[in-house]
């Protein structure tokens, strides 16, 4: 039952994937509809899918990499509603449906064992959760900030272009950046907060932990943009630097495990 | 459906030649009724504007010639034939639809997309209806020409990017700024083309303005004309810091505003960005400015530039317009001709009844009262099994609509039918 419902939100994410694609290339409005229908049903199923788990197996459905990487792609996409509800920007679908796609699919690939009995406890999936959430935001803010430079460039060589036309107001996306710069921060304060508490109770030496240390450098990189935004008013070009690191630091975050090992390797 | 056209529009004349054939509104019944009693025509419009002069009509005699129509435009404004040749353009029936479907739609305009031709449409049906001299035919026609216009300002977006100056200001103030509302002007310069510029921008909800100039009186009379407030002109940089819009047009021979000090109202604003429309020539504004970050200097030919490339994007909306286009002509045309075979299914059974029923009628005396009525009843149904072959091919036009046309002539003329229309 699980397995189906799995693949049935893959598949409508790759659907909308499809679809929105053919929307870039065409520019024909049902496709983009056609995609926000199927992002829309694979989220359902999604959504259905992880309660369906959780029911089943008497906890919360986190418990393999598999696990927390549809876990992400499900932060994505719930991070890719809240964002259009609100400020309606098509474009920053055809940068985040594919992610989720790609995302989804990507679980077909890894293998993971499941995490040790020991740490599972409610301060890891509030850590995960929280954690997912807040990367999912800061993609959001990436893009946002992308989106940013493409309309700041059409408007600064005064040829309007696709972009000029396409992409919404300075001002709304410089809204967008800094919503879920905010909240993308806060969830991620909350989620390393578990975290700690519960590395405390677990693990000693968690300080030299290479995810941790990422983790903690990215934490940083924002403080210094939310800082940098608030105080100097920086923002565009100045901000974009900033923005970069700070989602590369992010993907760093993510696969660092893998490679450096530590801790977090399951 | 019977439509012809004849008229002359931007492209086809010169505008001595538009001017000439122009009918002043005051004159328009007087030229329908014309049309209606010497000309042949049993319904006729007449769209007359500064780009186009138009005569859209359903001869009387169902015959598709325009000479008459031509002959009217002579005679109307005493001309001499052939003077028009060169730049009449006629057409009729299914190229007339599209046509007509074209011009509301702002299709054919001279600047595509300008929502006017719509309204001098509106006006020239309202004038034909006063007049009498609109029917059946062109009700429908024109009712749904105004319904396809709709259609493709509402799914397209061609009158969406703006061209003219006055309005590039508000679409770029709306790209930069987002909603206009809160947000403040400063107008340097209190002139006549300050004041063109800045027109749309003033009307789109802008909550505070602020006007310096030179002369201080003509500040304070502007402000007051806007509901806003003057400044003395000694401390332009330091106004500098308070808008999100300013307007930049005074007579200075040089720069007024040079990078350096932009650099430094840029900080003192933090970074806020700030539209800066330079409308001087020569030019006010060192445009090295537009280096600044934050600060989004645009000078006149900017502005053109960007009136350019919408129309280059009105341009390209126009093709799914076209599309619409094609789709609304097919369902009208196919419309009218099943209209008309539905007159022509009822002409079609009557006679072959009548054929039938006329042999019997011969041979009433032969026959008992009882056997002429199942006799009867025989040839009612025979007629009808007869028809019904036609009927099904008049019923369903699928496929191409010129040759369902010849398929109703064949019929008509074989059976010798004349539909009423």
């Amino acid at each position: 039952m699980s397995g189906l419902l799995f693949n049935l939100a893959t598949f409508a994410y790759a659907v909308g994937l499809a679809s929105s694609a053919i929307y870039f290339v065409y520019r024909k409005k049902p496709f983009f509809d056609a995609a926000l229908v199927a992002i829309s049903i694979g989220f359902g199923i999604h959504t259905a899918f992880l309660i369906q788990r959780g029911i089943a197996t008497g906890r919360c459905p986190l418990i393999d990499l598999r696990d927390s990487l549809a876990f992400f792609a499900w932060a994505v996409s719930l991070c890719f509603f809240i964002s259009y509800v609100r400020y309606r920007v098509q474009a920053l679908g055809l940068f985040l449906i594919p992610l989720v796609a790609l995302l989804m699919l990507g679980t077909f690939f890894v293998r993971s064992s499941p995490i040790p009995e020991v740490l599972r406890s409610s301060w890891m999936y509030f850590h995960v959760l929280c954690l997912a959430l807040a990367y999912g935001m800061f993609f959001v803010t990436f893009v946002a900030g992308l989106l940013y430079l493409f309309q700041e460039r059409e408007l600064k060589s005064k040829k309007p272009r696709t972009f000029y036309y396409r992409l919404p107001s300075l001002d709304l996306l410089d809204d967008l950046f800094y919503k879920f710069l905010i909240s993308g921060f806060g969830f991620m304060t909350l989620g390393l907060m578990a975290g700690i508490i519960w590395a405390e109770q677990k693990w000693t030496n968690w300080h030299t932990d290479a995810k941790v240390i990422a983790a903690l450098v990215t934490w940083c990189i924002y403080l210094a943009l939310i800082y940098l935004r608030t105080s100097a008013g920086w923002r565009g070009k100045r901000a974009a630097v900033i923005n970069v690191a700070g989602f590369l630091s992010v993907i760093f975050t993510l696969v660092s495990a893998s490679f450096l090992g530590g801790l977090h390797k399951f | 459906m019977k439509l012809v056209l004849v008229g002359v529009n931007h492209r086809t004349a010169p505008v001595e030649v538009r001017e000439r054939l122009a009918f002043p509104e005051d004159r328009l019944p007087e030229a329908l009724s014309a049309l209606k009693q010497d000309f042949g025509c049993e319904e006729a419009l007449i769209l007359s504007t500064c780009n186009r002069v138009e005569l859209l009509a359903h001869p009387r005699d169902g015959c598709l010639r325009t000479d008459r129509l031509i002959d009217f435009l002579y005679d109307f404004h005493h001309l001499q034939p052939p003077c028009l040749q060169p730049y009449l353009y006629t057409l009729s029936e299914r190229d007339t639809v599209r046509h007509v479907f074209r011009v509301a739609s702002s299709l054919d305009s001279m600047v595509i997309g300008e929502p006017q031709i719509l309204g001098q449409m509106k006006r020239a049906y309202t004038l034909a209806s006063t007049a009498g001299s609109s029917g059946l035919l062109l009700n429908s026609l024109m009712h749904r020409a105004f319904h396809v216009a709709k259609r493709v300002r509402t799914e397209t977006r061609i009158s969406n990017s703006a061209v003219s100056v006055s309005y590039v200001a508000v679409e770029l103030a709306r790209k930069i700024l987002g909603e206009l509302s809160d947000r403040t002007i400063l107008i340097v310069g209190a002139g006549k083309m300050s004041e063109l510029a800045a027109r749309h921008l003033l009307k789109s909800g802008i909550s505070k303005t602020f006007v310096t100039n030179r002369t201080p009186a003509k500040a304070e009379e502007m402000a007051e004309r806007f509901d806003g407030v003057a400044l003395p002109f000694e401390g332009l940089l330091s106004h500098l810091a308070l808008p999100d819009i300013a307007i930049v047009s005074t007579a200075a021979e040089g720069y007024v505003l040079r990078k350096p000090d932009m650099q430094r109202v840029v900080r003192e604003r933090r970074h806020r960005p700030l539209f800066l429309i330079d409308i001087s020539v020569p030019r006010n504004i060192d445009p090295a400015i537009n280096d600044i970050e934050e600060v989004f200097l645009y000078d006149i030919d900017d502005m053109q530039s960007v009136i350019q490339a919408n129309l280059e994007e009105r341009r390209k909306e126009a093709e799914p317009a076209e599309a619409i286009i094609a789709e609304e002509v097919d369902a009208y045309v196919r419309r009218a001709a099943t209209r008309q075979a539905g007159s022509l299914i009822s002409a079609l059974r009557d006679r072959l009844e009548s054929i039938c029923l006329s042999e019997l009628e011969k041979n009433r005396t032969a026959l008992t009262p009882d056997e002429y009525a199942r006799a009867e009843r025989m040839l009612r149904t025979t007629a009808h099994r007869l028809a019904h072959p036609f009927i099904q091919q008049l019923k369903n036009p699928d496929g191409n609509l010129n040759r369902y046309q010849h398929e109703v002539d064949l019929i008509k003329r074989v059976f010798q039918l004349e539909e009423e229309e």
